[in-house]
């Protein structure tokens, strides 16, 4: 096994106020990822690291780092792909409570706002609803989120507008408005319309470039543009 | 007890240096750059024929500068790279459904690119004709 020397930014705001970089020797092989580092950190070196990991498998979304200042999933990304320095510092654009842990409240605030669940009260469908595959393809690629953050720390929209309601949850809103169940889209729209909704991305689009899930929410969030248009056009001409 | 104080790293003004994938996208942001200068000299030249023949000569001759088709033709070369990028996004913010099926990206990038060889033809032909 061969030694790696990462960096991972270290801050414990019962002993001072300013972060720092710390370095650790791993050791690593084809397998080792930087969950599986951090662990050994934790384990072997230094017990008083904090970081959030449960499953290790891509599916819980609570590992994201930012590695390199690139937003990761510390359990599918392997220490393998990286020749140079590996820098793993918190998620970007969040509040740092200790070391790697970041306050989510913002992130799970703005996904509730565009009401994420169906929306149905016609009475149809109360046991079951039906939907055939063609309905279910239109939503289907956005409906893989896993609430992991990595797009907001892409996002360099929501680094500078924390109020914006950032990819994750204009995709979320997007994929119900997309529901063949769903009725909900007049309670969304309002949401989307603001200006902290759809208008404040400029499709950067590194958020769909680290999302795990290939979720695109680039192209969620744009395509919610054009319903907000939309949504606005049919607006004037009620009124 | 008192809370343990967060930490709230601030975004400054030099966050796009910070990544390769940032500097692409100001590269496309800044595209606008040269074509402000593009649609300013358009401008001018619609005022000096406005003014008058001698104004409109003037017009002319500055058009003929070195550095104003240096500057013109990096607006040229910003527009195609703006379009380049462009067409490549169009398809995901607007997929085209025909006959219950998606129409895959690279037909419609490609029939984006045919539309502007089509205008650079027409515009080509109506520039020689009033020659």
């Amino acid at each position: 096994m061969t030694i790696k020397q990462i960096s991972i930014q270290r801050y414990l705001p019962e002993q001072g106020s300013a972060p720092y970089w710390q370095e650790f020797d791993v050791p690593f092989d084809d397998s080792t990822s930087i969950l599986d580092a951090l662990n050994y950190v934790k384990e072997e070196l230094d017990g008083s690291l904090s970081y959030r990991w449960s499953c290790r498998m891509a599916i819980c979304g609570s590992c994201g780092v930012m590695v390199n200042n690139t937003p990761k999933l510390g359990c599918n990304s392997f220490l393998r792909e990286y020749q140079g320095p590996v820098k793993i510092a918190p998620l970007a654009h969040f509040p740092v409570e200790k070391d790697l842990i970041i306050d989510m409240t913002l992130f799970l605030d703005h996904l509730a706002a565009v009401q994420p669940y169906l929306i149905n009260d016609s009475g149809e469908g109360s046991d079951t609803f039906k939907q055939t595959p063609a309905q279910m393809e239109k939503y289907k690629q956005f409906s893989g989120c896993i609430n992991c953050g990595l797009c907001y720390s892409a996002c360099p929209q929501f680094g500078l507008n924390p109020e914006f309601l950032g990819p994750a949850a204009l995709t979320l809103a997007h994929r119900y408005n997309l529901d063949s169940r769903d009725q909900g889209k007049k309670q969304r729209m309002p949401q989307m319309n603001r200006e902290e909704g759809v208008w404040s991305c400029t499709f950067v689009g590194f958020c769909s470039e680290v999302c795990p899930k290939n979720v695109d929410p680039a192209a969620a969030v744009n395509q919610g543009k054009v319903e907000s248009a939309k949504d606005m056009l049919i607006g004037i001409f009620k009124s | 007890m008192a809370k343990p104080t967060s930490y709230f790293p601030e975004l400054k003004r030099d966050w796009w240096l910070k990544h390769s994938y940032f500097k692409k996208y100001m590269a496309r942001e800044a595209t606008v750059l040269p074509l402000v200068f593009f649609v300013a000299c358009l401008l001018a030249g619609l005022y000096s024929l406005l003014q008058g023949m001698e104004s409109w000569q003037g017009w002319l001759q500055f058009m003929q500068h070195p550095m104003v088709i240096a500057l013109n033709a990096l607006a040229f070369i910003a527009s195609l790279f703006h379009a380049w990028t462009f067409f490549q996004l169009f398809p995901r913010v607007m997929p085209l459904r025909v006959a219950g099926r998606t129409l895959p990206p690279n037909l419609m990038v490609l029939g984006q690119w045919l539309g502007v060889v089509a205008v650079m033809v027409l515009a080509t032909w109506i520039f020689l004709r009033g020659l």
